[in-house]
């Protein structure tokens, strides 16, 4: 009895270890973010702030055939793109890309351990950040579920 | 005492030096301004250790593992390692001069670098009725590329472009501007630089 009501009293403690260890596993992965305004009234408003852990996690319920159906193009770049998200991290902050014209801005910004993607135009605003290192796991993946002929 | 001090002397020039050698990654600058039809910049920022790394595994069309691949009837009969051979062993001079009354033209050689300047006189396209043409200003375009930079796209077989071999001796380089393109509605300039900025 003592052994027993040891044990399950410690259940509740493993599983509250279980959960901070998986939650702080997720934080230090990343966090993907989107964020959609549009600047019209009454336009949609979109905020979305999802564990970079869970993307490749994601990838893995996407059907082969829908992975596979990807455009030979953009197929042919996933090993470059593979390198790209892994050594990019190792460089200091850097505005990779930015265009600018009277109907929108864009910019590519590496900050941190992310990749920044910000579009403002006429009709909307547009933020996207994610961590580089799942740049490299989702081409890797992506690459895997069918590789180039 | 003086072992102290040359320890610490020695230490901060390991220190000194490890710091330097972090600033000496090289940034490719690409920057494009117009202002017609409409107001547009574009800046682009690429390390080049990175594009290293990158090249090689970019096999699509006719760019594979680095190399551009070139096919042009005219190549078959120069050859150019030959003729780049000549330019470099000779001392710093013109070699192409080609004038005509909208466009000149200059190849020429000058302190290690093989440069090409094209000087274009436009005249306004639509002028009044009796007006004369009015000269507008001429588009000129510069480019100054290192040998080694040169003889390195050439290293590779008679038909391609060894762009790796290219970036890596452009790595090695100074800072240097290599294409500058301006005229009235256009600027656009290519250079390197130890800056991740690309002001």
């Amino acid at each position: 009895m003592p052994f027993s009501a040891g044990f399950l009293g410690g259940v509740p403690a493993v599983m509250l270890g279980t959960v901070l260890v998986g939650g702080a596993a997720l934080y230090s992965a990343g966090t993907v973010r989107v964020a959609v305004h549009e600047k019209k009234p009454g336009g949609t408003n979109i905020s979305l702030a999802l564990p970079a852990a869970a993307v490749p996690l994601a990838l893995k319920f996407v059907p082969d055939r829908r992975l596979q159906n990807l455009p030979p193009e953009m197929r042919a770049f996933l090993p470059a793109i593979q390198i790209a998200g892994r050594e990019l991290a190792g460089y200091p902050d850097v505005t990779l890309v930015q265009v600018e014209n009277p109907h929108e801005k864009v910019s590519i910004v590496k900050r941190g351990g992310s990749l920044v993607i910000d579009v403002d135009s006429r009709r909307e605003t547009v933020h996207v950040s994610f961590p580089l290192r799942i740049v490299a796991a989702v081409a890797r993946d992506l690459e895997t579920s069918a590789p180039a002929n | 005492m003086k072992k102290i001090l040359s320890g610490t002397l020695l230490l901060g020039l390991l220190l000194a030096t490890a710091a330097l050698a972090a600033d000496q990654e090289r940034w490719l600058h690409v920057s494009v301004k117009k202002t017609a039809p409409h107001n547009e910049n574009v800046l682009v920022n690429v390390p080049l250790s990175l594009a290293e790394k990158v090249l090689p595994a970019i096999n699509v069309h006719r760019l594979r593992n680095g190399k551009l691949m070139v096919h042009h009837r005219a190549m078959d009969h120069v050859d150019l390692r030959a003729l780049l051979e000549a330019v470099r062993t000779t001392r710093d001079s013109e070699f192409v001069t080609v004038q005509s009354d909208h466009q000149n033209v200059r190849v020429a050689k000058a302190g290690g670098y093989l440069l090409v300047n094209v000087r274009e006189s436009r005249s306004k396209k639509h002028p009044r009725e009796g007006e004369p043409a009015k000269p507008e200003a001429p588009k000129t375009v510069d480019v100054r590329i290192p040998f080694p930079v040169v003889e390195a796209l050439l290293s590779g077989d008679k038909n391609e472009l060894n762009i790796l071999a290219a970036v890596r001796a452009l790595s090695a380089h100074g800072d240097i501007v290599l294409v500058t393109v301006n005229d009235k509605s256009e600027s656009a300039r290519i250079w390197i630089d130890s800056k991740n900025t690309g002001e």
